[in-house]
């Protein structure tokens, strides 16, 4: 086990000796700050912090997905581009363990920029715009929970729908081995996907229910457990839950077959 | 008995054959590669050299036969063979990203017991001590070979894998390489297996050499080193003015045979000047006297066929 830890802290090497994730973590904070700045410059002062952690979180919660993606969907095909996948397994360690260790070193980047966009977004929109109290918030958030720990169910569901995303991407990066193909078809899919998923929403076949893109926002839940978004009738959490998990073990199925029976020929 | 006291071949290939598609790449290599010698293998480009050592590393799966590395199955027992076996596998690839050292820090945590004082004697070892806190982007070709070398050695392994190691290298750059693999088959005991199409380079590094041909294993050969050459019998042609009647003169004692400007014999070392005093002797000019060693790089176009390459 404390072997197994050191493979995962060989991947976090890897990632956090490279300049782009600092670039990635810069822009987090960058735009938080620019963001709430430009807010509090242009607002009359009927901001307050709720409203402007619940924003950027909307908006940059999107950009944390988007940066994990890119890095895992490089974390495999990167290794056969430069062909150092080659020199990594032939150590004695099996394939699953060495892909787990990846998979495990994305999530823990993933919580890491979550963790720095809850910070900053709590931390310097109170500095900027006061505490709001109770009322405030409630306001806001239309609920009676305590402001942060609501923002924290809200981080949790946008974390299992970026846990799915991830797990595409991953998934691609190992199938393609093409760090291009994998960031790109995972990016047309988080972002077109919505939209597509939309269209097909319209239509009355019993099908469209189980289309991914239906279910990865689970936010849309956070009034109630009956959906209030585009999903429209019918669905509830349970049902999203259902869907994705059946989606995450058919990735994590293929992702893991497919990188223990593949020839390495990089 | 095998395990305790193994003493037979380090590595096994059992008829190892690859099959992609419908096309036989590998077709039923079997080779014993035995302990403490530098083991060449010797094949045009595309005879399937860099396939075969996929398979003795893992990295590709075998259709049929096996790989045996002290005594564990490269397919069922993967972890226990390879811990034995070092490679570079084509060029020696690195995270460019990161320095040299955090390279063989990464591959020392993926093997139980390799302490950091074992990084630096290695580090040492390679002569990259100047350079090993430096991006591996900013290293030269053979400065990445050596930190190519450095991660295959850091583990001790019993088996090194080199795959065209000399690719890149300068004159000098090879000639520590030599070297340095004839010492540590020498003096450590490792069986080193280096891949090549560079004939006259493997004839310098190996002990023995095995030639592979469109995926079939043609001979298995060891290679004279100098010394062991003394007793034998060569092929020598002596260029003389008047090769007729140089012939002539030794047709009783020693038959020869025109050649091009000379006469060939076959004798051994003492013979090259006997022949040579009875022909000055006769008055005969001698210019000059040269040993015709067949070359490797003639067996190989011999039996390869010169550049029937499929």
């Amino acid at each position: 086990m404390f072997d197994f830890l050191l493979l995962v802290r060989n991947e976090n090497m890897k990632l956090y000796r490279r300049v782009r994730t600092w670039i990635m973590l810069g822009m987090i904070t960058l735009l938080v700050l620019a963001i709430s700045i430009i807010a509090k410059i242009v607002s009359d002062g009927d901001v307050d912090n709720w409203s402007m952690m619940s924003i950027e979180t909307m908006v940059l919660f999107q950009l944390v997905t988007i940066f994990t993606v890119v890095v895992s969907a490089d974390s495999v095909a990167g290794e056969f581009s430069t062909g150092t996948i080659k020199l990594l397994l032939i150590r004695p360690w099996s394939r699953s363990k060495i892909l787990l260790s990846k998979y495990i070193s994305l999530l823990m980047f993933a919580l890491v920029q979550a963790a720095l966009l809850y910070v900053l977004t709590f931390v310097v929109n109170m500095l900027l715009f006061g505490y709001g109290g109770s009322i405030v918030a409630q306001e806001t958030f239309n609920s009676n929970m305590n402001p942060l720990g609501y923002m924290l169910v809200y981080y949790f569901y946008q974390f299992l729908g970026l846990i799915i995303i991830v797990t595409m991407a991953f998934m691609l990066s190992t199938v393609f081995r093409s760090s291009g193909l994998a960031i790109g078809l995972s990016i047309f899919l988080l972002l077109g996907g919505s939209t597509i998923a939309g269209m097909l929403s319209m239509l009355d076949y019993a099908w469209v229910d189980y289309i991914l893109f239906l279910h990865l926002n689970l936010t849309q839940y956070m009034g109630g457990s009956e959906s209030s978004g585009m999903t429209g009738e019918g669905m509830t959490l349970g049902f999203s839950l259902s869907v994705l998990a059946v989606y995450y073990v058919v990735f994590i199925a293929l992702t893991w077959l497919i990188f223990n029976k593949r020839d390495v020929a990089a | 008995m095998e395990l305790q006291t193994y003493s037979g071949p380090i590595v096994q290939l059992k008829n190892v054959t690859k099959v992609i598609g419908k096309r036989t790449i590998i077709d039923q290599l079997t080779l014993d590669l035995p302990e403490a010698e530098v083991f060449g293998f010797l094949g045009p480009n595309g005879s399937g050299k860099t396939t075969t050592i996929r398979m003795m590393v893992g990295l590709m799966a075998l259709t049929n036969g096996d790989v045996i590395i002290r005594g564990h199955s490269i397919r069922t027992e993967f972890e226990k063979a390879i811990r034995h076996v070092g490679a570079i596998v084509e060029n020696p690839e690195m995270y460019k990203y990161l320095t040299g050292y955090q390279n063989l820090l990464h591959y020392s945590r993926m093997v139980p017991g390799i302490t950091s004082q074992r990084i630096d004697e290695v580090v040492e070892l390679v002569g990259l001590t100047s350079r090993i806190n430096d991006k591996v982007k900013t290293y030269s070709l053979g400065m990445r070979q050596r930190l190519g070398v450095a991660q295959a050695i850091m583990h001790k392994p019993s088996l090194l894998i080199l795959d065209e190691p000399t690719n890149g290298l300068d004159p000098a750059g090879i000639r520590e390489l030599r070297d340095y693999l004839r010492k540590l088959a020498k003096e450590d005991g490792i069986t080193v297996f280096v891949s090549s199409h560079l004939l006259s380079e493997m004839e310098l590094m190996c002990d023995r050499v095995a030639i592979i041909q469109s995926g079939k294993l043609i001979d298995v050969r060891s290679i004279r080193h100098e010394g062991e050459a003394a007793a034998a019998v060569s092929n020598v042609l002596f260029e003389v003015d008047k090769p007729d009647e140089a012939l002539r003169l030794m047709a009783s004692s020693y038959p020869g045979v025109p050649a091009q400007n000379g006469v060939t014999f076959m004798v051994d070392r003492d013979t090259i000047a006997a022949i040579n005093t009875e022909l000055v002797n006769a008055g005969l000019k001698v210019y000059g006297i040269r040993i015709l060693n067949k070359s490797l790089e003639d067996q190989f176009l011999e039996m390869t066929g010169g550049e029937n390459i499929v």
